[in-house]
């Protein structure tokens, strides 16, 4: 044998040798041309490997022997055959004379011992014959290949280098058993797995070759089989294994399955990370301690602890675990021992530190110390905000040094220069150098230095620079909290820029990577959440005040304090909320104002000035004066000290005090009853009528459309010209145009009922009434229409000088504010019949006799 | 299956632990008691200290081999000459240097 393999390297040796020597990589030419073309050759023919090795000792023997035949290494000889021969000779010696295993193990050993990593399947130094040789030749030959060795599994018969090759050598044919998917249940995947090994064991009968269980796939594992029903008959007797779901797993696919790459565990000490459980959910936490073993960090937290709630229940009062969750806020061992709660100082035996132990809780300087299983925690991409490291670090650490380390750690990806960035080196030789950017390139930049000296343009890697800002420079924040504010640099310490907001006037403090240099200047800023100018707003302080200005993230807020105009600054942060509310106040003369309404000043500091009311909040209105340009043209007075423009009184003074009071009190009082749904432009709507149709006219009255576009709306009429109408809609604040046939005088009101015989009688007038008495509310309807019906003509049909009173009256009425003219109406039908309604009505029934006659002469009198 | 297959775990908790060279797993306990079967020159059953270095806790996913000949996953692994027995597919650590030359 040995001679054969002398004479015909090439031919015989088997494949599986080639495994184990042709594992070795290409350039792997150990006894010189002859075992390289050898193994080329070889390697052609790989196909199944690693199943016969059993001539393992023996092929090295041999090709040692070949190897110390020859004096020296030619690759033309290689090919001759005139060594074959004398190997012959000298082979069977050799063969016999070795102890092949001490042979081998020797120079394994020594080889290993020389080569860290080298798995030579040939030992190449014979021990006998020409041994110096041979040595001089494997030291040379380790030399040379010594740097290629790698690091894998040593020993022999079992090191099979992992190079992507090999691997791809080793793909699945269809000879392979199949991957087979089977549902398991799910946290149960590991022991089926095991559970399958040992049943196999048990019986060996069982035709499957493996069972993989894979982390983090659950509910499923694969086994190998050749047949399916092989796997059917394992996974009969398990009770976690589904044998009526297999599925079989394509061959492309197999490979795939076993190549799952376990992500590097590499949480070090001082690692920011985030929680993931717990109250602390989401929280930044910082790592001082790791625990292999255990898989467990112990982190750093910033406490969200409710003292009371601790001392309620240390002292064994009954509490209430509260739903939410207490603000982040360090503790104050002082504000502990307070509430009587024990504090007892530990000293941490790692590290020697001393610990306030509160309740099972590890505190020191403020901060929680707490251990958690690194399942339980967040590590990769994690992105501290400035907010959260300053809370962090503020306290005992100052801000630049620790800032800029931990910044320069985590952040330094976000960093974007861009041409014309001035920056600076913070790493390597040329560190402290400052520079321009020129050109950007991915991970590198290309900087042109500002000392003369050196060449025009340097490259950097972006890792190595850092932004550099100096006070005075104009920019604009690209990312963080403050993300599209501008402003000027102030004051630059370490990595954090002070800067003055353009909008807001107001110092910000942020990272200098955050921030690029910008000639911008923003100037609004309206986020969907962001309150909008001229809203009103209630404040954190409980005190109230219209947006005048939006600047970016600031607002400039003109408080509600009358006679005084007060502007404040606020943040976002600041405002509550946005008062939604339309309240309706009284002015000087118990007018009732309404936003949207023009009052005059009449007292005070803004005495003189009039506007339309923009807010009106708890005796506070709002004016908005487009002449004056003071705080965006807004102020502020009290609803006493002004006057509704259009108001009873403004319109004339004979009214006098008297009707004004009561009917500003009739109004007063009916408006109460008002259903809220009803929209107060109805009010202005009146107002606004324009004037006298005295004639027979719907105008004013509740119509519904019933043709064209509009139908089915109902709304009041506006004004009439010809044969169009204007209404207004009720659903709408629009007025609309209609043709006069196109709408109907009968309008379905929620209460059914008798509009049909009032309007039957074709007066217009009673309808009027109706329509008022109708408007403020539900109750009038009910209250006031059957009586309405029997006792309204009569009075109406008597008393025609009161229609005259009752044309001046809906002149009134529409002049002033309409409860007035409605009240005035109510007056002059008579009372008495009302006094049994509803007591809605009896707030005028009250006042009716008087009033009927009191304001009956006085319209008489008016006219 | 011609050797006699190596120790099953016998539990699943945080005993388990897979060897750093031929990744077979075991529990703590059961290395200590008869060290690994392939690799017996660690001698785990004699030195204890050495179940803590030549193993470790760190690993990802099981595969139980009973037929690491005719397995094409022991191969795909390059377990397939070790005894059958449950290994992992991967370890997070290497084998600690001093420990490569055995």
């Amino acid at each position: 044998m040995p001679r054969r393999r002398a004479n015909n390297t090439h031919e015989d040796d088997e494949p599986s040798h080639d495994d184990q020597v042709g594992d070795q990589y290409d350039g792997y030419e150990s006894n010189g041309g002859r075992h390289v073309s050898m193994k080329r050759k070889r390697r052609d023919g790989e196909g199944e490997e690693e199943e016969e090795e059993e001539e393992d000792d023996e092929y090295d023997n041999d090709e040692e022997e070949d190897y110390c035949r020859r004096k020296r290494r030619s690759s033309v000889r290689d090919f001759l055959d005139d060594i074959a021969a004398e190997a012959d000779s000298g082979e069977d010696e050799d063969d016999e004379d070795d102890a092949e295993d001490g042979f081998i193990d020797d120079d394994v050993t020594e080889l290993l011992k020389e080569n860290k990593g080298r798995m030579p399947r040939r030992p190449f130094l014979p021990t006998e014959d020409d041994q110096d040789d041979v040595e001089e030749m494997a030291r040379r030959i380790e030399e040379k290949y010594g740097s290629l060795s790698r690091p894998e599994q040593y020993d022999e018969g079992y090191g099979e280098e992992t190079t992507h090759v090999e691997q791809q050598a080793l793909l699945p044919s269809v000879r392979d058993p199949k991957l087979w998917l089977v549902k398991c249940e799910i946290g149960h995947e590991r022991e089926a797995a095991v559970c399958l090994m040992q049943k196999s064991i048990d019986r060996t009968e069982l035709q499957i070759s493996s069972a993989i269980a894979l982390d983090n796939l659950k509910n499923y594992i694969y086994i190998e089989a050749q047949k399916e029903a092989h796997v059917m008959e394992a996974c009969k007797g398990l009770r976690y294994l589904n044998p009526k779901k297999i599925m079989i797993v394509p061959l492309k696919e197999m490979a795939g399955v076993l190549s799952v790459k376990s992500k590097p565990v590499d949480i070090s000490k001082d690692t920011w990370i985030r929680m993931k459980i717990g109250t602390y959910k989401g929280d930044l936490a910082k790592v001082t301690d790791v625990d292999d073993m255990q898989q467990r960090v112990t982190v750093k937290l910033v406490p969200r602890i409710d003292l009371q709630e601790l001392a309620d229940k240390l002292a064994g009062v009954e509490f209430v675990k509260k739903a939410f969750v207490p603000p982040p806020r360090l503790i104050n061992i002082i504000e502990v021992r307070e509430k009587n709660i024990h504090v007892e100082r530990k000293r941490d035996p790692f590290t020697g530190e001393y610990f306030e132990k509160i309740a099972g809780m590890m505190f020191k300087d403020g901060f929680l110390y707490k251990s958690v299983s690194m399942k339980s925690i967040s590590y990769h991409n994690i992105q501290p905000s400035f907010d959260e490291l300053e809370r962090f670090l503020r306290p005992g650490e100052n801000g630049d040094g620790n800032f800029s380390n931990s910044l320069l750690s985590g952040d330094t990806k976000t960093e974007h220069f861009s041409k014309g960035d001035k920056v600076l080196v913070v790493s390597g030789d040329l560190k402290n150098m400052r520079g321009i950017v020129e050109k950007v390139e991915d991970e590198y930049a290309c900087i042109r230095p500002d000392i003369k000296d050196l060449p025009e343009t340097l490259t950097f890697n972006v890792k190595d620079l850092s932004k550099f800002f100096e006070t005075g420079d104009h920019v604009k924040v690209v990312s963080g909290t403050q993300e599209g504010a501008t402003g000027m640099v102030t004051k630059v310490e370490g990595r954090v820029l002070v800067i003055v907001s353009d909008a807001s006037m107001e110092e910000i403090r942020v990272f200098a990577h955050c921030v690029m240099k910008s000639s911008e200047v923003t100037s609004t800023n309206n986020g969907n959440k962001d309150y909008q100018l001229h809203d009103l707003v209630l404040l954190n302080d409980s005190s109230f005040g219209i947006i005048i200005r939006v600047d970016g993230k600031a607002y400039q807020v003109l408080k509600g304090t009358p006679e005084r105009a007060e502007i404040e600054v606020l943040m976002y942060r600041d405002i509550n909320s946005k008062i939604e509310k339309m309240g309706t106040t009284e002015d000087r003369f118990r007018n009732r104002i309404s936003v949207k309404d023009i009052a005059r000043i009449v007292e005070g500091p803004f005495k003189g000035k009039q506007g339309p009311v923009e807010h009106i909040y708890k005796q506070t209105v709002f004016i908005h004066d487009r002449k004056n340009i003071d705080h965006g043209g807004f102020f502020c007075v009290k609803a006493k000290s002004c006057t509704l423009l259009g108001g009873l009184y403004a319109r004339g003074d004979i009214r006098g005090g008297v009707m004004d009071s009561r009917v500003s009190s009739l109004r007063s009082l009916a408006c109460i009853p008002r259903s809220p749904g009803r929209p107060q432009i109805r009010r202005d709507e009146r107002r606004y009528q324009s004037g006298r149709r005295g004639h027979d006219s719907i105008v004013g009255t509740m119509v519904k459309i019933c043709k064209g576009h509009y139908k089915g709306s109902r709304g009041r009429v506006v004004d009439i010209k010809g044969q169009s109408v204007r209404i207004e809609l009720e659903s709408q604040m629009r007025i609309v145009t209609v043709g006069r046939s196109e709408i109907s005088d009968k309008v379905n009101v929620t209460t059914p009922g008798c509009d049909a015989p009032l309007y039957g009688l074709g007066s217009e007038t009673p309808m009027r009434v109706h329509d008022s008495m109708r408007e403020p509310g539900t109750p009038f309807h009910d209250g006031m229409r059957t009586p309405m019906r029997n006792w309204a003509w009569h009075p109406y049909a008597s008393i025609s000088p009161a229609r005259d009173s009752f044309s001046l009256a809906s002149q009134l009425e529409r002049a002033a504010s309409p409860a007035s003219g409605w009240a005035s109406r109510n007056c002059s039908a008579p009372g008495t019949p009302r006094e049994s309604r509803t007591h809605a009505n009896s707030a005028n029934i009250m006042r009716s006799p008087p009033l009927l006659v009191a304001s009956g002469m006085i319209l008489i009198a008016a006219t | 299956m011609g050797s006699a297959p190596a120790q099953i775990p016998t539990s699943f908790g945080h005993e388990l632990r897979a060897c750093l060279r031929c990744r077979l797993v075991k529990t703590y306990d059961q290395f200590r008691e008869s060290g690994c079967e392939n690799c017996p020159f660690f001698k785990m059953d004699e030195d204890h200290e050495r179940v803590v270095d030549c193993t470790t806790a760190n690993f990802n996913g099981i595969i139980s081999v009973m037929d690491p000949t005719r397995s094409w996953a022991a191969r795909w692994l390059r377990i397939g000459r070790f005894v059958p027995g449950c290994y992992t597919l991967a370890v997070s650590e290497a084998l600690p240097e001093d420990l490569q030359v055995l």
